[in-house]
């Protein structure tokens, strides 16, 4: 019972969140921002747990396991762009890995906070299964590590188009790139708009930076730290 | 006629899905036996690529239900986004600080990769092109010889 009633209710938000958006298409207004704010406060409000939302929560979570599979079919359409950006792919993986664990880390050390949290916020980049695994390898929290993975996500998500249009990144291959390996799924996600190039180069980037995630993270803790 | 229409669709969707969750749980299986650091979702995803590649599926059996799931793929987003209510020590000044860390870096991270991907990207069909033309000129020089 409690289980349809959130699955329903989650469900019919974002659909009419995805009408407003469609309607008044503002980046503040993405659906999964604005459904997210909406159940949120309707949880604080009703003061429901978030176990007892998860009952229903987590069917829809699951599906994210086929949905990151069916990545495969936009990917196997573009692959002979693919083939044909190999080196610009990997290059660009190897700098958004090494860039991203330096920026995060030196502001961390530059704000003075506990060493503990440095290791919490050092995967964020990468897709949230890597990420709480390897937070735990290196001795960081997990499930906290799955928050930051998720505003690292939000911050694509949201302030991508900016971003690259601040920057002049215009070619879908780059935007690829730069949104898997920063904002991962939630960033890809959002990379639909874009086009198909944009979101198997997106897809493709984030299964890279979770293998690259998965070897450099340690390396970097046990190099620097 | 519509409505059957409409149904059949639904009926395939549904199918299609089964099908990637067949493909996810494979996933799952090779990462519990081999212990491998990645998630079942990814591994599930190289093995759909591969039978995809190699024609060993058609690509009709999953077209509607990926995108499907791909249309949606945000919406599966939402639940564990809530579970942020049980982190409310967040809203403090060593917190706001950690998030402002990751909301910054991850900034950076899409202006560095973007710029130096694209600059890169040039360099690589210039020598592409480059190597292409050369092949040419060689082809025309044999031809004279």
């Amino acid at each position: 019972m409690q289980a349809s009633v959130s699955i329903i209710s989650t469900v019919i938000i974002f659909l009419l969140m995805r009408k407003l958006y469609t309607r008044y298409p503002s980046p503040l207004l993405m659906p999964i921002l604005t459904s997210s704010i909406i159940i949120i406060s309707g949880l604080l409000l009703l003061n429901i747990p978030f176990d007892t939302y998860m009952k229903g929560g987590r069917y829809l979570q699951h599906l994210l396991g086929p949905a990151v599979v069916a990545l495969a079919y936009p990917l196997y359409n573009q692959w002979d762009k693919v083939v044909k950006y190999k080196y610009t792919i990997l290059s660009g993986i190897v700098i958004a890995m090494v860039s991203g664990l330096l920026s995060v880390y030196s502001l961390l050390v530059v704000f003075k906070i506990d060493k503990e949290y440095i290791l919490t916020a050092l995967p964020k980049s990468i897709t949230t299964p890597v990420a709480m695994h390897v937070s735990e390898t290196i001795g960081g929290i997990p499930p906290l590590t799955a928050v930051l993975v998720l505003i690292a996500g939000f911050t694509g998500a949201l302030l991508g188009s900016v971003v690259f249009t601040l920057g002049k990144i215009e070619s879908p291959i780059s935007r690829g790139i730069a949104m898997g390996s920063a904002s991962h799924g939630v960033g890809t996600a959002k990379l639909v708009d874009y086009g198909e190039l944009d979101l198997s180069i997106g897809s493709l980037s984030m299964g890279l930076s979770a293998v690259a995630g998965a070897i450099f993270c340690p390396l970097f803790v046990y190099l620097l730290m | 006629m519509n409505f059957f229409r409409s149904c059949m669709k639904v009926i395939r969707i549904v199918a299609q899905v089964l099908l990637l969750y067949i493909f996810y749980y494979a996933g799952v299986l090779i990462v519990d036996i081999t212990h491998l650091p990645l998630p079942a979702s990814i591994i599930g995803m190289v093995l759909l690529f591969i039978c995809l590649h190699f024609k060993w599926i058609k690509v009709d059996y999953i077209k509607e239900g990926a995108n499907f799931l791909i249309a949606f793929m945000t919406l599966f987003f939402i639940p564990p986004i809530i579970g942020i209510i049980d982190y409310p020590q967040l809203i403090s000044v060593s917190g706001t600080l950690l998030l402002a860390s990751v909301i910054i870096s991850t900034l950076f991270v899409l202006l560095t990769t973007g710029i130096i991907s694209q600059w890169i990207e040039k360099k690589e069909l210039e020598m592409k092109e480059k190597k292409e033309k050369g092949e040419a000129e060689h082809a025309g020089k044999c031809i004279h010889h």
